[in-house]
């Protein structure tokens, strides 16, 4: 027999692999495989590339189900995940990496497994969320009706605490060949040896020198994936000339007792929120043009503070020109704040600190690939698209994406089909591209709205959030789509 | 032209079929090849198709389609058992197999042992064996004859009976239908099923088929179907049930729905397409 057929079927090949290799995969738990680089490719049901949350949820969910726990999985990522293993902050510090999860996302979670995992201290519900025109002052209060009052809106919480949660989960699942550290060289596809075809799988090359043969290739590899690049998928969108400025803050009171409250303000700059973390803590997203926030990242403590403050309270004329200021913004608040009218109660707490080292800003752009599958190709999360932080969804899309890949692999699985072609994995796309779609849009819309200061569109547009207010079971049904727990409109 | 005696017992029970199928006595009388129940133009017809079997978008779209319903049928049929089958190491014999595109899923599930696909075109089956070599989870596990079911060897003793033998769009290929179906018999395990989807002959599946999807959208190359050679689910069920020792015919109607794909639809057995399936006595 030719030394390649010896070598696949001593590597035990195969979707369903056989019930040694089951067994042995039991009991490596998470294995990290250091030897050397063979020249045949090890062959693998599931390459996933990118250990982030979409794909670490994503291994997660293949162990984590019956049907699917026999697939043979490898997850490469370029970074060490022992800083994520081993994620901890001292008590009152918080990450500035937060996300809020819906209440669908967390459901998720839990279904796979993982959300015991995650150390529900640093995670924060809020049951309200206070949304209003910067220029007009329309408000839109999100609050549930009294029947459901106390139901979470979202979760907030820091992303690294989501990913240590799951990995501790697949720690306990076993059975995924990590390759941590290891950036992928090249992706090409296979060649045809004696006994096996592998021109149509792609074949991932690690600059180790170790090779990868995929029946799928997952890209949970970001923004810039390398996976969806090697699949030729094009990835349209923009950017939005804005930067998103993130701070861990800590405020002067813990906030009312009967639940946390969500902020966010429409500046014709861009949104600028305020989410709830647990205790008198708070995570800041600010997204406004990048010389504002170029600036805003090189101010002393008290004077971002005070420019975080004024972005609650004065009006967008007083706050650009704050922006405008080199320094002392916090003496230039005192005196504003004395000829400035608002209602104290919906607007969030004052900031009385922020946490070392916790300002950051990057810019903000939406990107979606022109499809999410290829043949043996699927894309998830932000591979698949970025969306404007405004509306909280990043996140809970590519959780969304993950649920129903699985789904899909699942069926397949269950139906003998091959789960890397193009057909196989058809449902995958149908079921997810409309919805991101429809939600990106939507996001995108009320950005590019709020970002009108003058003219019609502004009574036009409080009219709007005026009358969205008035009418409750509009409002509910918005309030069940954040919490990801509505009707699917699509 | 040689005329071939039929026997009785295939008279008895295909005087349902001959009685609307003119073209099918005309086959009757057609001089018989070395494997008596493959008609020589479909293989032909089907030797044609072979490169396209397994282009997704091609015109094999619509089995692929099918092939998910096939396993939710033999599903059906066992879990009809008072008994469920054993979860592993079942043997599928599937005759017909064309290109491959039950026979390799068969052959992926874990509760599958071995699969013996067989197939009369050369051509094709070249295609399903170049098609399944790109699969390594395959290998080991499916096997492939150019045969028919005529030219294999029946099986000695139970260890080489079959759990399943499958024949899928294949019924309404075959020229004999009676014949081939009483040659099928030894293969299958006491207990075992034999598990099928055809096209009833009416009128709703003479247009459906030959004139919408042959015809006029042209999803399915014309000169597929034999409208003749459909046979109803009646047919087939009294056909297993007259004395010939076979027990709990099952019986599943699907319908395509252009842009959502094949549905169960109850009681749709009698006008298009269906899946049936018997289980022999143990």
């Amino acid at each position: 027999m030719n030394p390649l057929q010896n070598a696949l079927r001593a590597r035990q090949l195969g979707p369903y692999v056989c019930s040694r290799c089951t067994k042995q995969m039991r009991h490596q738990r998470r294995c990290y495989v250091t030897s050397t680089a063979p020249s045949i490719p090890e062959i693998y049901d599931v390459v996933c590339v990118g250990g982030g949350p979409a794909g670490l949820s994503l291994l997660t969910a293949l162990r984590s189900s019956p049907a699917t726990s026999n697939l043979k999985v490898a997850l490469i990522e370029s970074q060490s995940l022992t800083p994520t293993s081993n994620f901890s902050l001292p008590a009152p510090q918080f990450s500035n990496r937060c996300s809020s999860l819906t209440p669908a996302s967390v459901q998720f979670l839990d279904r796979i497994g993982a959300w015991k995992h995650v150390d529900r201290e640093r995670v924060q519900p809020y049951e309200e969320m206070q949304v209003w025109d910067g220029v007009s002052g329309a408000r839109i209060e999100f609050l549930w009706p009294q029947g459901e009052k106390g139901k979470t809106i979202a979760y907030m919480n820091e992303n690294s605490n989501l990913t240590s949660g799951l990995l501790r989960r697949l720690d306990e699942l076993g059975g995924v060949n990590v390759f941590e550290g290891e950036k992928v060289g090249d992706i090409a596809m296979g060649e045809d040896g004696k006994g096996l075809d592998l021109r149509g799988w792609p074949v991932i090359s690690l600059k180790g020198g170790r090779k990868l043969a995929a029946r799928l290739l997952v890209g949970a590899d970001g923004q810039n994936s390398p996976v969806r690049q090697f699949s030729g998928i094009g990835s349209r969108g923009w950017d939005y000339g804005r930067h998103g400025v993130v701070a861990t803050l800590q405020l002067e009171t813990v906030g009312a007792d009967d639940g946390k409250v969500a902020y966010q303000r429409f500046l014709p700059t861009g949104p600028v929120a305020m989410l709830p973390l647990p205790g008198n803590h708070a995570t800041l997203v600010w997204s406004t043009k990048p010389e504002f926030a170029a600036h805003l990242t090189t101010l002393g403590t008290r004077d971002f503070m005070a420019m975080v403050n004024a972005a609650f309270r004065l009006s967008p004329v007083d706050l650009k020109f704050m922006h405008t200021m080199q320094k002392s913004q916090a003496g230039e608040l005192a005196w504003r704040e004395e000829h400035t009218t608002f209602d104290k109660l919906r607007i969030p707490a004052s900031v009385i600190g922020v946490q070392e080292g916790s300002i950051a800003s990057f810019p903000l752009k939406l990107r979606h690939a022109d499809t999410y599958i290829g043949e043996r190709v699927a894309l998830v999360g932000d591979a698949a698209h970025t969306v404007h932080p405004l509306a909280g969804q990043g996140l809970n899309q590519g959780q969304g994406d993950v649920e129903s890949l699985v789904k899909t692999i699942k069926y397949a699985v269950t139906h003998g089909q091959d789960i890397g072609v193009h057909m196989s994995l058809e449902p995958y796309n149908a079921e997810r591209y409309a919805q991101n779609n429809l939600l990106m849009g939507v996001v995108d819309k009320l950005h590019k709205l709020y970002a009108v200061e003058s003219g019609p569109v502004v009574p036009l547009r409080s009219l709007g959030l005026k009358a969205v207010n008035a009418l409750g079971p509009l409002k509910h049904f918005l309030m069940s789509q954040a919490a990801g727990t509505g009707v699917k409109i699509l | 032209m040689n005329t071939i005696p039929l026997r009785q017992t295939s008279l008895r029970n295909l005087h349902l079929l001959l009685r609307s199928a003119p073209r099918f006595v005309q086959d009757q009388f057609r001089p018989q090849s070395t494997t008596p129940s493959v008609n020589p133009t479909e293989v032909s017809h089907f030797n044609a198709l072979a490169s396209t079997w397994w282009d997704p978008n091609g015109s094999s779209r619509l089995l692929h389609l099918m092939n998910p319903l096939r396993h939710d049928f033999i599903q059906a049929c066992h879990a009809s058992q008072p008994v469920p089958p054993s979860s592993s190491n079942l043997k599928f014999l599937d005759i017909g197999c064309g290109g491959g595109i039950f026979a390799e899923s068969v052959a992926r599930l874990r509760s599958t042992g071995s699969v013996t696909a067989i197939d009369p075109s050369p051509e094709v089956l070249a295609i399903a064996k170049g098609h399944a070599r790109r699969d390594p989870g395959l290998q080991g596990k499916l096997t492939y004859l150019n045969t028919s079911i005529e030219g294999l060897l029946p099986p000695k003793s139970i260890e080489e009976q079959y759990d399943v033998l499958s024949l899928f769009e294949v019924i309404e290929h075959i020229t004999h239908p009676a014949e081939f179906l009483d040659s099928c018999t030894p293969f299958v395990k006491p207990g075992g099923w034999v598990v099928m989807s055809t096209i009833a002959r009416t009128w709703a599946s003479w247009l459906t088929t030959k004139v919408v999807a042959e015809d006029l959208i042209g999803i399915v190359p014309r000169g597929t179907h034999d409208w003749d050679k459909y046979i109803d689910e009646d047919e087939l069920r009294g056909h297993f049930l007259k004395e010939r020792g076979w027990n709990s015919p099952q019986v599943m109607g699907v319908v395509y729905v252009p842009g959502l794909g094949w549905k169960k639809v109850p009681c749709s057995e009698k006008a298009g397409n269906y899946f049936f399936g018997i289980r022999r006595d143990e």
